[in-house]
């Protein structure tokens, strides 16, 4: 769990920061999902923080177990 | 540190050689700066890829080659940590706070605090943020004199004074666009040398799987442990470097603000920070560490015996060839005179706009507060010597962490409360202010009583970065509990201030209602009309408004067609009425827009509309 903790942590507080960040984007319509770029902003935020996820998790639960050349 | 001096005559020709041409390259762009805006901001014109190669060589700082790789050879890959935890802030950034400081022309984090509190609050953030900015200037001076020292055997006060002037030298002329368009050469330098290094590393142990496996298991993972070690846990660098600091280079630090406001458009922003955090930081991440697992696997392969702290510099030894190993070091310089000219250069700002015009010399020139500015960053570079010695008692990962932990939560904790909480009053915001730092600085004295509660089980060595929680939490009570019994302001007076309100903003900023319909590009000419004199209009043809979706009075901007100029010669200005059908594909500009832009008469120019 120690190693797990750490995704938990970051990630989780990460969430809470994101999605204060897009309520205050939304809040007032700055951020108007009924354009085009506005939504390919939101997916890109999206598609950001679930990308840094699966390289967390990569290089927590399988990076560490290759041992050598011939196993990557 | 290691005694002798390594590299040969060679690699410091090479080093001297780009000492040199970077002092020339920033010196050649004070012919752009002629006014406090082009001093300060550059003018507000560049494009967002410019803008992110400097903020990823401003990250980067001199000592974060030496950090990095030292923490990289005790830990492992976990060392990249710090630079992959801000992407978190971005939707704050780009959606509240980018748009409120750029649309309603914030120039300062303590202006942006008088307008949304009050004056009192705005002199306690003045001097808070004075002394973060002029302490990393120290930091960072410290760490290339001690890098000096380890390879030309100077004294690190030596080594810090010489590099101290340069970087004053072109940050004296050239003001911020010297310090973007050098950053742009160094951040590419910087990435270039750290990325060879990898890969030459891989080459020479036969591959990456070869490298991988010349690692300790303990090495291979993203994190370090959650509270363990106390000096390197998981918890301990988040809660200083996730929260804390990045929070303060998003939201508190001038240079970076100034980074912001120096792009052409808020939009540009967007672009800007996904180039920024989502690609070059990562690199940036990979170049600076892999001093320290590469020589963490030249120690396993039993190839030379490395200590932590010299691993980069002995690790690109081991692998370059005389010369290489020159421009290696020369990206090291790279990293310190990117970092120490945008600080000085945000000094110098905050002293002129926070200082000098308000309270010391109000309504004077242009030229006069140009002057002031220029003298502020020479003296700037000197304030930042002074501290050399302050820091030279710690190590230097123990003492950026221990002062951006100590220094920064107060002025975040307002800026964040106070942009997305209408609620947040000023009396509130000041006692955040003041009541957080001191109640930080009583956590110097009181250390167990006050930050180990939120130790996690570390004890004091944890401290210096847990302080930077206790800081968050402090702050963030003293700020929610105060505004619960005081009255909050007016709704009329928080409008393009906080978040739900940035449309508001663009209103403000443009002077009347934005126009956000989605429209293209249009390649034009320049006619330079006298007529136009001292108006900011330009008068393009009706069909290269219609291909814009632009009206008379919207905000335009014209560049030169060469993108790789990056805004350099580029120009905001309002649409006029549109043109008499024989004025086609010409683009009509008053002398002075001319002149700021540098177009010529004839000119192919690309016109697009802003809002």
């Amino acid at each position: 769990m120690l190693r797990v903790w750490p995704i938990v942590c970051q990630f989780g507080v990460g969430a809470i920061l994101c999605l204060i960040g897009i309520w205050g984007g939304l809040r007032g319509k700055y951020l108007n999902l009924k354009t085009r770029e506005d939504r390919r902003l939101l997916v890109i935020l999206i598609a950001g923080f679930l990308l840094m996820l699966a390289v967390a998790c990569i290089f927590t639960f399988l990076a560490p177990n290759w041992a050598n050349g011939e196993s990557i | 540190m290691i005694a002798q001096v390594i590299g040969g005559k060679l690699d410091y020709t090479v080093m001297l050689f780009y000492f040199v041409a970077v002092l020339g390259f920033g010196l050649y762009f004070g012919r752009y700066t002629t006014s406090t805006k082009d001093f300060f901001f550059g003018g507000q014109r560049f494009s967002w890829w410019l803008i992110s190669f400097s903020c990823v060589a401003t990250v980067v700082g001199s000592y974060s080659f030496i950090k990095y790789s030292t923490v990289g050879f005790k830990y492992g890959i976990c060392s990249t940590q710090s630079y992959l935890n801000d992407w978190f802030w971005m939707p704050i950034l780009v959606l509240v706070w980018i748009p409120i400081i750029y649309y309603m022309k914030i120039q300062s984090i303590p202006e942006y605090l008088e307008a949304r509190f009050d004056k009192k609050t705005r002199i306690a953030a003045t001097f808070i943020i004075l002394l973060y900015i002029i302490g990393y200037i120290g930091i960072n001076l410290i760490t290339l004199g001690r890098t000096l020292h380890t390879l030309l055997g100077w004294q690190v006060m030596t080594g810090a004074i010489v590099t101290a002037v340069a970087v004053a030298l072109y940050v004296y002329i050239g003001g911020q666009t010297a310090v973007i368009m050098t950053d742009l050469v160094q951040g590419i330098i910087l990435l270039i040398a750290g990325l060879g290094l990898f890969a030459a590393a891989v080459y020479h142990f036969g591959g990456f799987g070869n490298f991988w496996a010349l690692l300790p298991q303990e090495h291979k993972f993203a994190f370090s442990d959650f509270n363990a070690p106390p000096n390197f846990s998981f918890i301990g660098i988040y809660v200083q470097d996730g929260l804390a600091n990045t929070g303060a280079l998003m939201l508190m630090h001038q240079g970076f603000i100034m980074r912001f406001l120096s792009l052409k458009s808020v939009k540009d922003s967007r672009r800007m920070v996904v180039c920024w955090i989502l690609v070059l930081a990562p690199l940036a991440a990979i170049a600076t560490s892999c001093g320290g697992w590469i020589a963490r696997a030249i120690v396993n392969n039993g190839e030379m015996s490395i200590e932590a702290s010299d691993s980069f510099v002995k690790a690109a030894n081991f692998l370059c060839s005389p010369g290489v190993f020159g421009f290696v070091l020369a990206a090291l310089t790279a990293a310190l005179m990117s970092t120490a000219d945008t600080l000085i250069n945000a000094v110098s700002a905050i002293f002129v706009n926070d200082i000098w015009r308000p309270y010391i010399k109000p309504g004077s020139s242009d030229k006069h507060y140009l002057k002031v500015a220029r003298i502020t960053s020479l003296c700037a570079a000197g304030l930042g010597l002074a501290l050399v010695p302050v820091f030279m008692r710690d190590t230097i990962y123990g003492a950026h962490s221990m002062f951006t932990a100590a220094v920064t939560p107060p002025v975040l904790t307002a800026i964040f409360l106070g942009m997305i909480w209408k609620r947040y009053t000023p009396a509130a915001a000041f006692v955040t202010i003041v009541g957080g730092a001191v109640l930080i600085g009583m956590s110097f004295i009181w250390s167990d009583l006050l930050v180990g509660p939120f130790d996690f089980g570390m004890g004091p060595d944890s401290y210096k970065f847990m302080r930077a929680l206790f800081g968050l939490l402090a702050a963030g009570t003293l700020g929610v509990s105060v505004t619960l019994f005081t009255k909050p302001e007016p709704e009329a007076k928080l409008k393009g201030l906080v978040a739900g309100t940035q449309i508001d903003a663009m209103r403000k900023f443009k002077g009347g209602r934005p126009n956000l319909r989605p429209g293209a590009k249009v390649r034009l000419q320049t006619k330079i009309d006298q007529s136009l004199a001292d108006k900011n209009i330009v008068i393009v043809p009706q069909s290269a408004l219609d291909k814009m979706a632009a009206e008379p009075g919207d905000l335009l901007y014209a560049s030169h067609v060469r993108w790789w100029y990056g805004g350099l010669r580029s120009v905001h200005v309002k649409a006029g009425p549109p043109a008499d059908s024989d004025q086609h594909e010409l683009m009509l500009i008053s002398p002075q827009d001319a002149a700021t832009a540098h177009f010529t008469q004839g000119q192919q120019v690309v016109v697009e509309k802003i809002m």
